[in-house]
């Protein structure tokens, strides 16, 4: 079953083309790997799809589930089950974690007409999820990102895609700037929440991360249009090779 | 004879002096300071102009002396005193407790108060002569030696009307080793309300203040409050502004005993063609004192805020610690924020520092908490909190803390709806 159909995409950023014609199709259970340069339009696919001002699209199609959300705002887009993981998380000082959590978690349960959690049993539902992820307790006291490590950044963001339970996650070269360790505990992460109703799309320019996470499709995402797709071997022949094989041939 | 609005004004601040006082003799000393509003080519009225003021065709009021009944109180657990019409209302007023006295005083010691300040800028000011020359009495509340109220005292200012202005007066004096938490709330519907405050803080005492401009859309309140700090003694204040048409919070402070210290803080929450003004100036007069100014401003559609902080260290005042900041944040490209901290220091061993920033909601921030399914609204209430949560927590000790953040959670949202 289709959870995102994207059909010939065309965008620009102050009148330069970045998206030229891109198509991607993703089904439930389906993990997908989008790979590229520095400056080839991945972090520009995820704003476009989360639903970003300024990152509209000029023609092209973008279906979620069947639905046209190209009209949708960011907010409904991620109550209808499309998550982002931010490739820089921002920081919100002042703003608690846990009630940064707890707003968007009941955000996405009075969309599925869930009831909507108080307080107290927030935090211990939040304690359990934390757990799992290895987010230490004492960070969800800290206002949100600030004075976060960069791997505490990554991997509080994926305490957040577990705790909202999306349909798509879209993971941002969420493995940059990881340590193996870290890079460990955020694959457990994903591997946990995975499962056959739901989709990943991980954006990423290094192999390295498809070790944890075993991909279905890998793409090759360069100067704003997708040159090669395949399966995981595709990944292995980039590491070998670079881009530049394949910047060549197309 | 065709008067210019700003002579009208004075000439029935006269007759209402004349056909209303005994002690009219006295009260004059303050009404021949006052000739007319300052115009925008004296400093501290550049920034906030009184143009629309003058035009007012206003007189003071001559209080109705019947009270209302009417349920006025600001907070549960409280003491409070209410002011109508300008003058206090005994009926409507709490009981306080035997260490707290209120009684009425006398022109006299205005003025020797005035002396103890030794500063001659201060005698010009608009507000302490219309109100020392209009007030219908001048009320003092006394914190006796050795006593700390065991709950807040809280001052309500209701009523006025579109057509008049109305003068409480009040000073608040505490005794030595003594402590006090003071609300006072400003929700008048006068054209003008000048209420002039002298607060005596005598030595190792405690004051905290939150002062809540409230007033109706069309209401002026030139709030002028003056005071004197004593040894070992510290003066929280804190001002949430955010009703009226034009209100302006201006305190002079004067330090004049050793390791005292003022918090003169404020938040203005500011829409429409509102106009807010937090003005200050604090005087280290010895040394070893320590005075903070913290502003936070949020302004939408054509509204305008100000913040003037002056800080001026006398000569002998060594080893002061003098600090401001004011932030604002800007929620339309109509509104208009001033700063403008001055320093104006005399001693050479002193730590002072100044700034202020201007900004708008920081996009990414607002796309961040959109991108996980707060609606566009919320994430700005989220940020505009985050914005003045510090400052009030950091202000205010006393146990109204969360009423007082209820307060500016209100305002905020009503400057976003408009
Ligand atoms: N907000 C922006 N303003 C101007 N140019 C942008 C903006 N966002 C992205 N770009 C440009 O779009 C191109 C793709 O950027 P990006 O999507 O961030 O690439 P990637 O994530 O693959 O490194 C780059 O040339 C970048 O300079
Ligand atoms: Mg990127």
């Amino acid at each position: 079953m289709s959870i995102l159909k994207i059909k010939n995409v065309h965008l620009k950023i102050e009148n330069k083309p970045i998206l030229k014609g891109i198509s991607l199709s993703v089904n439930k259970g389906e993990i997908h790997a989008v790979m590229g340069p520095n400056g080839s339009g991945k972090s520009t696919l995820s704003y476009m799809l989360a639903g970003r001002e300024g990152y509209e699209l000029e023609s092209g199609e973008v279906k979620f589930e069947n639905k046209d959300i190209t009209s949708f705002l960011p907010n409904e887009r991620a109550n209808a089950g499309l998550f982002l993981a931010f490739q820089y998380p921002v920081e919100l000082p002042g703003v608690s974690s846990v009630n940064f959590l707890r707003e968007a978690v009941n955000s996405r349960r009075k969309y599925l007409g869930k009831e909507e959690f108080n307080h107290l049993n927030f935090v211990k539902e939040v304690r359990k999820v934390a757990d799992e992820m290895f987010v230490k307790d004492e960070m969800l006291k800290r206002s949100v990102n600030v004075g976060f490590s960069g791997g505490e950044k990554k991997r509080f963001e994926i305490l957040q895609m577990a705790l909202l339970q999306p349909v798509l996650s879209i993971l941002d070269e969420t493995d940059s700037g990881l340590d193996i360790d870290a890079l460990k505990i955020v694959s457990h992460g994903v591997n946990k929440y995975k499962n056959n109703d739901n989709a990943i799309i991980l954006i990423t320019h290094y192999q390295r991360l498809l070790d944890y996470i075993v991909p279905d499709f890998v793409h090759i995402l360069v100067d704003g249009e997708i040159k090669r797709s395949g399966g995981p071997e595709l990944a292995k022949y980039v590491e070998k090779n670079g881009y530049a094989g394949i910047i060549n041939a197309a | 004879m065709q008067h210019k609005p700003n002579e009208q004004f004075k000439s029935k601040l006269e007759k209402f002096v004349n056909d209303n006082f005994e002690d009219k003799f006295l009260r004059k000393n303050f009404l021949n300071r006052f000739n007319s509003w300052p115009s925008s080519k004296i400093e501290s009225w550049k920034l906030s102009r009184l143009g629309k003021l003058s035009r007012k065709e206003i007189s003071p009021l001559l209080p109705n002396e019947s009270d209302f009944d009417k349920n006025i109180k600001f907070l549960k657990r409280s003491y409070s005193l209410v002011f109508y019409d300008g003058i206090y209302r005994e009926s409507l007023s709490d009981k306080l407790p035997e260490n707290i006295e209120i009684s009425f005083f006398e022109i006299k010691e205005l003025e020797e108060f005035l002396n103890k300040c030794g500063n001659q800028e201060i005698l010009s000011h608009p507000t302490l002569n219309i109100t020392a020359s209009c007030a219908k009495n001048y009320l003092k509340i006394k914190i006796k030696k050795n006593f700390s109220l065991d709950l807040p005292l809280e001052i309500i200012q209701y009523g006025g009307d579109s057509k008049h202005s109305i003068h409480p007066l009040i000073l608040v004096e505490l005794e030595e080793n003594s402590a006090l938490n003071l609300i006072q709330l400003y929700k008048s519907s006068s054209a003008l309300i000048a209420p002039l405050e002298i607060v005596k803080v005598g030595k190792n005492s405690n004051l905290e203040i939150v002062k809540i401009f409230d007033d109706s859309d069309y209401c002026h309140n030139l709030s002028l409050t003056i005071k004197i700090i004593e040894e070992n003694s510290e003066c929280k204040s804190f001002n949430l502004i955010k009703g009226g048409a034009f209100s302006r919070s201006e305190n002079h402070v004067f330090l004049k005993g050793e390791s005292s210290s003022v918090d003169l803080n404020g938040v203005y929450l500011s829409s429409d063609d509102q106009h807010h003004d937090l003005t200050s100036v604090i005087y280290h007069n010895v040394p070893n004192c320590r005075s903070s100014q913290k502003v936070r401003g949020v302004l939408n559609n054509n509204s305008s805020g100000v913040f003037q902080g002056k800080v001026v260290v006398e000569k002998n005042a060594q080893k002061s610690d003098a600090h401001q900041m004011s932030r604002v944040l800007l929620l339309s490209d109509k509104a208009n924020s001033n700063s403008k901290p001055e320093l104006e220091i005399y001693a050479d061993d002193v730590i002072c520092s100044h700034g202020a920033t201007v900004g708008e909601l920081d996009e990414d921030q607002i796309f961040y908490l959109l991108s996980r399914g707060l609606n566009k609204e919320k994430a700005q209430h989220i940020m505009i909190d985050a914005f003045l949560t510090e400052i009030i927590e950091d202000s205010i000790n006393a146990i109204y803390l969360e009423n007082i953040k209820n307060e500016t959670i209100l305002g905020f949202k009503k400057i976003l709806e408009t």
